[in-house]
């Protein structure tokens, strides 16, 4: 037996070894970057410069704020529309499901600069086909890129529309998963359609649900493409900018790695957190 | 309760017709099994009933009333699902009482309901769990309480046993047996599997490709089947079927001589038809039909190929020329393979079949 395994390891040698020097070193190492200070050559070690720096700078809360903003308000809402969409792909009604869920799926195949670009020009205040639409509707024209709030609203749409039909689909497994007799016992039992989702479907989704949460809430830590293309690298005036590009601004335009890898350690300590608060409370009763 | 009647009730999918016009009447209180093999239609019959399925031709009506366009849930019905169809997130408890909860009705009379029929099923102590966290057979009792707190008019019960190991089978299907003694409803209970249906039914429904071929209690398909099919199909180990040929229709019998025999022949006595001299017939005879050489009305040679001893009783799969019989013999624990022996057939114990399969008397 430890003769298979010194084999299997000599197998796994050349992976590990890969591994090894560019996921476990770079993981140890930025650790070890964190508590240095990084602004001057040679950088020498000291805890407090970029953890204490981090504590104070309004610059890190603002990138937290927005974050977790986008977190809060897009991810359930990407969710809840995800839920409503694999429903509808899933309904026996719904002709030519294949193109459907095709479309769906879509968003997320488009290049990341191309997909930019277009919600760039679509939200463009004179020349935008949203602008145009609202006011064709009396709605008064919005400078999306201008100003705060339509900006943020922006980029949780944006986000939303990338990732719903991924989501979707994911959802849509789920549900097919959910046996057709357990439905026709509640049908049976005069248990309405409405009723039916609330106290069978959701419940039987959970697991699926807490999955998809999961990937968005580790997924909106890390949001950098949005607000870096769409929003032109977190404007208005830092009003989009999230931890991504925080990060992004501190390590490859500052070349302040220390205080970099504490915010992405930052980070990565938050979407763990959350998702734990997560699991616990969506967690099966015993 | 009440009782159940189907007119030539038709099913169709698309084009295919998968039931063709079944008329069937059961009994207010009785219980009567669906049987056949797969894609028979039994279930979907069933399923027409519950109302899971549309009717394409032909009236259901329950106590009299025609409920071809009534809801599944206005019917009076309750059915027990073959994958038992329990809500895998709520105990048992919310499973039994999903229904009338999601219905408004009283608390106290829900909590009646669901006690009784907690009681009946003996799941009193399982109340709590989840289905994961039950056996099979604890599942399917479930399954049954949720029909039982229902209280419905009849029962649907759609293979409801066929997950189940051999053992909890047969304990089930006593248990079922009994809960239709102490509950006195209508039950109607789908199943490949003839012990069941022979075991637990008032009367049989035997169905072959969307077609009824006998309704009828269950000794009286074993001991009078209609045609081949149902011969074939009810009794276990099954019938043996013997190729032969008329050689002479005189006095009220037929000689008949057996194809692959040496010329053996058998005078049977005939009430109703006469075949033509010389027409294809097949002889049917059950496994405990064949007697020791010499008490019949013919021997035939025969050469055992595999015998299974059951204890009590053994079977000897054993070759005649071309044929493979089945042989139910008490003495034949010593049988083993390759042993020469010669088994004898009584006329008055064997059936007489066409060339199509339809019975001749």
């Amino acid at each position: 037996m430890r003769t298979q395994n010194a084999t299997a390891y000599r197998f796994l040698t050349p992976y590990l070894l890969i591994f090894a020097i560019f996921w476990i070193w770079p993981i140890v190492s930025s650790f070890m970057i964190s508590f240095q200070a990084t602004r001057t050559v040679p950088w020498r070690f000291a805890p407090a410069f970029n953890w204490g720096r981090l504590i104070g700078d309004p610059a890190f809360y603002n990138a937290l704020t927005n974050t977790l903003l986008i977190l809060v308000i897009q991810v359930p809402v990407m969710i809840a529309l995800a839920i409503i969409m694999a429903v509808l792909l899933n309904s026996p009604l719904l002709k030519a499901r294949g193109l459907y869920r095709f479309a769906f799926f879509a968003p997320v195949v488009v290049g990341e600069v191309a997909y930019s670009a277009v919600f760039r020009l679509m939200f463009s205040l004179d020349f935008g086909i949203v602008n145009k639409l609202l006011n064709s509707v009396g709605i008064p024209k919005i400078d999306w890129f201008s100003n705060v709030t339509p900006a943020m609203a922006l980029i949780m749409i944006a986000v939303t529309w990338r990732w719903a039909g991924y989501n979707a689909i994911i959802i849509l497994a789920g549900l097919q998963s959910i046996p057709e007799d357990v439905y026709e016992a509640a049908t049976l039992d005069r248990v309405s359609r409405v009723k039916q989702f609330f106290h069978i479907t959701l419940p039987l989704l959970k697991p699926v649900i807490v999955f998809c949460a999961v990937l968005s809430i580790i997924g909106t830590m890390q949001l950098f493409t949005e607000p870096f293309l769409i929003t032109e690298r977190g404007g208005p005036g830092g009003g989009t900018e999230t931890l991504g590009l925080l990060l992004y601004r501190q390590g490859f335009r500052s070349l302040n790695f220390g205080y970099a890898s504490a915010v992405a350690y930052t980070m990565a300590g938050l979407a763990i957190a959350i998702t734990l608060v997560q699991l616990w409370l969506m967690r099966e009763p015993k | 309760m009440a009782a159940v009647t189907l007119t030539n009730v038709v099913k169709r999918f698309g084009v295919f017709e998968v039931v063709h016009g079944a008329n069937i009447d059961i009994a207010d209180g009785e219980f009567v099994v669906f049987v056949g093999p797969s894609g028979c239609g039994k279930s979907t019959l069933l399923r027409m009933i519950a109302g899971l399925e549309d009717i394409s031709g032909g009236d259901i009506a329950i106590g009299g009333k025609v409920i071809n366009d009534v809801e599944p849930a206005d019917r009076g019905i309750a059915m027990v699902f073959q994958s038992y169809a329990l809500y895998p997130h709520m105990t048992v408890g919310q499973n039994l009482s999903f229904g009338l909860r999601m219905n408004g009705n009283p608390k106290a009379d829900t909590e009646r309901r669901v006690r009784k029929a907690a009681e009946i099923l003996r799941i009193d102590e399982l109340m709590q769990r989840r289905p994961k966290q039950l056996s099979g057979g604890q599942r399917q009792r479930v399954a049954i309480g949720r029909a039982i707190v229902r209280e419905p008019q009849v029962f649907l019960f759609d293979e409801p046993l066929s997950n189940l190991d051999a053992e909890l089978r047969v304990q089930m299907r006593v248990e079922i047996s009994r809960l239709h003694k102490e509950l006195g409803v209508t039950m109607i209970y789908v199943t490949h599997d003839q012990t069941e249906a022979m075991t637990l039914a008032d009367r049989i429904v035997v169905l072959k490709a969307g077609n009824v071929e006998q309704i009828g209690a269950p000794l009286d398909l074993y001991d009078d089947p209609a045609n081949r099919f149902v011969a074939g199909f009810i009794g276990s180990p099954k019938m043996n079927f013997l190729s032969a040929k008329i050689v002479d229709t005189s006095n009220s019998a037929a000689t008949i001589e057996l194809a692959h025999h040496g010329g053996v022949r058998l005078r049977k006595p005939l009430a109703e038809a006469f075949p033509a001299v010389g027409a294809e017939v097949v002889l049917g005879v059950r496994p405990e039909h064949f007697f020791e050489a010499g008490e019949g009305d013919c021997d035939i040679p025969v050469k055992a190929d595999v015998a299974e001893h059951l204890g009590s009783v053994s079977y000897v799969y054993a070759n005649a020329g071309p044929e493979e019989l089945i042989v139910e013999r008490e003495a034949s624990r010593q049988r083993a393979s390759g042993d020469h022996f010669k088994v004898s057939i009584k006329a008055e114990r064997a059936l007489l079949f066409d060339k199509a399969g339809a019975r001749i008397r």
